[in-house]
């Protein structure tokens, strides 16, 4: 079980991905804070600290990549970890993520089990 | 808007349309394509929408069950654990497959996204006639829309169109859930 002042920032545009994210999260014990694009996300994310960023790359307004580079300029977010889950699974896209400051990549579809395990290992 | 509408064998004769050519033709039939795939899935969006809303409760009251069977006095719990616990670890298995599964959904919209708007492009560019005479046009064609692919999927079926190999005689590759990379 999570600790139960953890919160996970996560984002998506697909509503149905939002509410398997939240399903998963929620049943591990975790506060879960929506949005569903990366402007919505950084200003939810300038009103209080989430423990971790779990985003989808392709979104509209900002993309996922966009978010983490914006993410990491704000000094409270500067040691948060930012886990990217997509579809995308080309190098170049990664490559690009991880530039950005993004911690990990996961390609979806995610199992819950893995999701979870994953997000231990990084908070 | 492309010049031109669609002619049906069955329909009467149309008029002679100065903007009718077998390329308009070509181009309203892809758009054509294109706007029953959006029709499409915008009736399934709403099904899909009502199921999700149905799983989520029944996995709430799974989750609830098992709180309940936690808080039951250790005597009752001892005389209904084997089973109760048994029908509980189903259940928990069900509903991780099912997250999985709906995450296709998603996908699929993703994909078929895609071939609307490469439907779309394809339509432009056969109207143009000088462009689309030129065969360097169409290579450029085709590597803008394999920048368009995400998944490893479209990239897979995209390399075997181009290579001349039917999409067909290959079995899908099995299904890979969350591949993780930490950097």
């Amino acid at each position: 079980m999570a600790a139960a002042s953890q919160t996970i920032l996560a984002v998506d545009d697909s509503a149905s991905m939002r509410q398997m994210v939240r399903y998963t999260l929620e049943g591990a014990g975790y506060k879960v804070l929506q949005a569903s694009d990366g402007v919505e996300a950084l200003e939810l994310a300038k009103h209080g600290v989430a423990d971790l960023v779990l985003t989808d790359v392709n979104m509209p307004r900002m993309d996922g990549i966009e978010l983490v580079r914006e993410l990491r300029a704000l000094s409270t977010y500067k040691f948060v970890p930012m886990l990217v889950l997509t579809t995308e699974s080309g190098q170049e896209t990664k490559m690009r993520g991880k530039q950005a400051g993004a911690t990990g990549w996961i390609v979806k579809p995610f199992n819950p089990d893995q999701l979870l395990a994953t997000i231990a290992r990084v908070l | 808007m492309l010049a031109g509408s669609l002619e049906f064998p069955d329909a009467p004769p149309a008029r002679h349309d100065a903007a009718w050519t077998p390329e308009t033709q070509i181009a309203n039939m892809l758009e054509l394509c294109s706007a029953q795939m959006e029709s499409a899935l915008q009736d399934s969006d709403h099904a899909v929408e009502a199921l999700i809303q149905a799983f989520s409760t029944v996995a709430e009251s799974a989750r609830t069950l098992q709180s309940i069977s936690a808080q039951l006095p250790p005597e009752v719990r001892a005389a209904i654990t084997q089973a109760l616990d048994k029908q509980l670890e189903t259940l928990a298995l069900q509903i991780g497959s099912a997250v999985v599964s709906f995450q296709f959904y998603d996908k699929l919209t993703q994909r078929l996204g895609h071939v609307r708007y490469s439907l779309s492009s394809l339509a432009q560019f056969v109207c143009d006639r000088a462009q689309s005479c030129e065969q360097d046009q169409w290579r450029r064609m085709l590597n803008a829309l394999r920048r368009l692919y995400r998944t490893e999927e479209e990239r897979r079926i995209f390399q075997m169109m181009t290579e001349g190999l039917s999409v067909d005689l290959e079995p899908p590759p099995p299904v890979r859930t969350g591949e993780v990379e930490l950097f």
